[in-house]
């Protein structure tokens, strides 16, 4: 922890803070919905912002990767023309979670790869992040300490983290600092609250457990084991296949094209909009062949996708822990209880074999 | 090239569907620079005798004469477009054919129901070729003019075979299973953009069940939920009684 790094802000000034930051930037921040419900909303003072909040409906990805996004736009005449199409717009996210962004992670891990998504990099350049660290769970959903996100590496502009008197910030880019700098509301951090910093996160390891009854390294092992599990048909008969927990999720990124055209019929656009490998007409090909019917087959590959696929290619799990996928099936399928009965299901074969 | 011809009919329904489309607004002026609008009952009296191009049929076929009269539209129609529940899946119509039909005659018409002979409520599809469905009751309004879009492009269009959830959770509305409510969300066909739950109500199930839907899966909710099942098939029926037909 380099002290220089760090910043301090009253915790009686925050609303003050948020104020003026609302002046100077587009600021996006949780906002209340009802029914312990939160999402991420555009804010325009400081009294709409929720700091205490469990995970969002949807997770800020939706500003990153729109849920609709044209991407051109066309004219049907004697000759066509095309326009491609880039949207974006200067905005600061402020009390992100940790989950989250290790969820924009993971996002920027897959779409700078080849073939890049262009208009997600300019978009990404053009968004500040401010997090805020959770010194508690949010609720019993949350696996985030299983994956890792629970404490704040990187990925942020600013960090604020509580303590007793103070949020200390930790400045975590250029950006960052001109946000501290054209607020001119904080002052430097000292020994004293470096060391509160340091007693808090000990203090985490102690609040947040190891949610799932494994090791994240043995998370291939187990499920390279997996691919006949009997987890998936209990899962065939309980999942409704509503799409839900693959459109709350913060490391989902597939997407449907279409196009729609104007009632003159004369101009259009193509978009691109979320879409979900839960849902019946996705693995469907020409002649009405559907490469995955089975309810069961569609969970499974969702697991895959969050928990091996991507260890092969990029290196990483990619699932934040945030829960939100639990949290919204009305199903009841629990990802930590699907992980904890693969784990289960596993051990039993592996002592079979030993006996 | 001249404009189209378009024509509206309507069958058992509320007529609900028509004035979703005559409350188009402004949008109708520019529905009239691309389509010739030769009969539509709802919105005026002029009538045509001549060929359609076009013909939205509204409401849903309960007697022999109207059997009759929508095949003599479909032998007059280009292309046939089954407008609104009533017509694309029977919708409430379809609750009579819960009981006798004898019995549902006494209930409506008292002893001069014989004078009113009735068959078993069907949807349009089940009586007469049908090459494009608009779900819903009422139908949403964009839908109608995107799949209008589509006929007049020579396109296709197809009924998202997904749930209304879908759509839902893009709106980022809190979920009726959170406020202690449910709803038919998950086993209904999308293309509303969840009006009903955007608006604060449930989703009643009036656009007709998804492809592939996991009923029970969903009784198996909807009893963790504490909701009897023969309240939730009553729910069901609601709108989709007629989907029997189809499976018999
Ligand atoms: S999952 Fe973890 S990091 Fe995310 S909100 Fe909950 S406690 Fe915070
Ligand atoms: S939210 Fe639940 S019911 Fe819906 S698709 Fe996901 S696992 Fe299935
Ligand atoms: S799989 Fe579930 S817990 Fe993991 S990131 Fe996605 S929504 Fe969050
Ligand atoms: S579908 Fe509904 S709104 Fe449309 S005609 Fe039938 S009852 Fe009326
Ligand atoms: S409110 Fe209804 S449609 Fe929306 S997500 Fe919940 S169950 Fe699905």
């Amino acid at each position: 922890m380099k002290i220089e790094q760090y910043r301090l802000i009253e915790k009686s000034r925050i609303k003050e803070f948020l104020n003026k930051l609302i002046s100077i930037y587009n600021v996006v921040a949780p906002v209340e919905k009802g029914f312990n419900n939160f999402a991420f909303e555009q804010i325009r003072t400081a009294d709409e912002v929720r700091l205490n909040y469990i995970p969002t409906i949807l997770p800020p990805k939706k500003y990153f990767l729109p849920k609709k996004e044209t991407i051109l736009e066309f004219e049907l005449g004697d000759e066509l023309k095309v326009e491609p199409v880039t949207e974006y717009e200067n905005l600061v996210l402020f009390g992100v979670h940790t989950c989250d962004i290790a969820g924009i992670k993971c996002l920027n891990m897959v779409l700078s790869d080849r073939p890049k998504d262009t208009a997600y990099l300019i978009r990404k350049k053009h968004i500040t992040i401010i997090g805020i660290e959770c010194n508690n769970y949010c609720d019993d959903y949350a696996s985030c300490s299983f994956v890792g996100a629970h404490i704040p590496t990187t990925g942020y502009d600013l960090m604020f983290t509580e303590l007793s008197e103070h949020f200390i910030v930790h400045v975590h880019s250029s950006k960052g600092m001109e946000i501290v700098e054209k607020t001119e509301m904080f002052k430097g951090a000292d020994q004293n609250t470096i060391e509160e910093l340091k007693i808090l996160r000990n203090n985490k390891l102690k609040v947040f457990n190891n949610e799932i009854p494994t090791e994240r390294r043995y998370i291939p092992d187990l499920f390279d084991r997996s691919f006949n599990a009997t987890v998936w048909q209990e899962l065939e008969s309980k999942c409704l296949s509503c799409g839900n927990c693959t459109a709350v999720c913060p490391t989902c990124y597939c997407f449907d094209i279409k196009e729609d055209v104007e009632l003159s019929l004369k101009r259009g656009e193509r978009y691109r909009v979320w879409f979900s490998c839960q849902l019946d007409p996705f693995a469907k090909v020409a002649g009405g062949i559907d490469f995955r019917r089975e309810r069961s087959a569609r969970q499974r590959h969702r697991f895959y996708r969050k928990f091996r696929y991507h260890i092969d290619r990029y290196g990483m799990i990619f699932c934040t822990g945030c829960g939100r996928c639990s949290r919204t099936c009305m199903a009841g399928i629990n990802l930590k209880e699907v992980l904890t009965s693969l784990i289960r299901e596993s051990e039993a074969k592996i002592w079979r074999k030993w006996l | 090239m001249s404009k189209p011809k378009v024509a509206f009919f309507d069958f058992a329904c509320c007529e609900g569907c028509q004035l979703q489309v005559a409350n188009l607004g402004e949008m109708v002026l520019d529905l009239i620079d691309i389509v010739d609008i030769v009969e539509f009952r709802e919105v005026m009296s002029e009538k045509w005798d001549g060929e359609f191009d076009v013909s939205f049929i509204e409401g849903s076929i309960t007697d022999e004469h109207a059997v009759e009269r929508v095949k003599k539209i479909r032998e007059k129609s280009k292309i046939l477009v089954a407008l609104g529940s009533c017509a694309t899946i029977g919708g409430v119509n379809g609750m009579k054919n819960s009981f006798n039909l004898e019995e549902a005659g006494r209930y409506v018409y008292g002893e001069a129901y014989k004078f009113f002979p009735t068959i078993h409520t069907k949807a349009v599809h089940q009586v007469v070729r049908v090459d494009y469905f608009i779900n819903g009751c009422p139908i949403y309004q964009p839908e109608f003019l995107t799949v209008l879009k589509c006929i007049l492009k020579g396109l296709p269009y197809y009924v998202p075979e997904y749930p209304v959830c879908v759509e839902c959770k893009l709106n980022e509305n809190v979920c009726m299973y959170d406020r202690g409510l449910t709803c038919m969300g998950p086993v209904t066909k999308a293309g509303c953009n969840s009006w009903c739950i955007n608006n604060g109500n449930i989703c009643y199930g009036c656009r007709g069940l998804t492809i592939n839907p996991n009923s029970q899966g969903f009784k198996d909710v909807l009893k963790k939920f504490g909701i009897p099942e023969d309240f939730l098939m009553k729910k069901i029926e609601m709108y989709n009684k007629c989907k029997e037909l189809d499976e018999s």
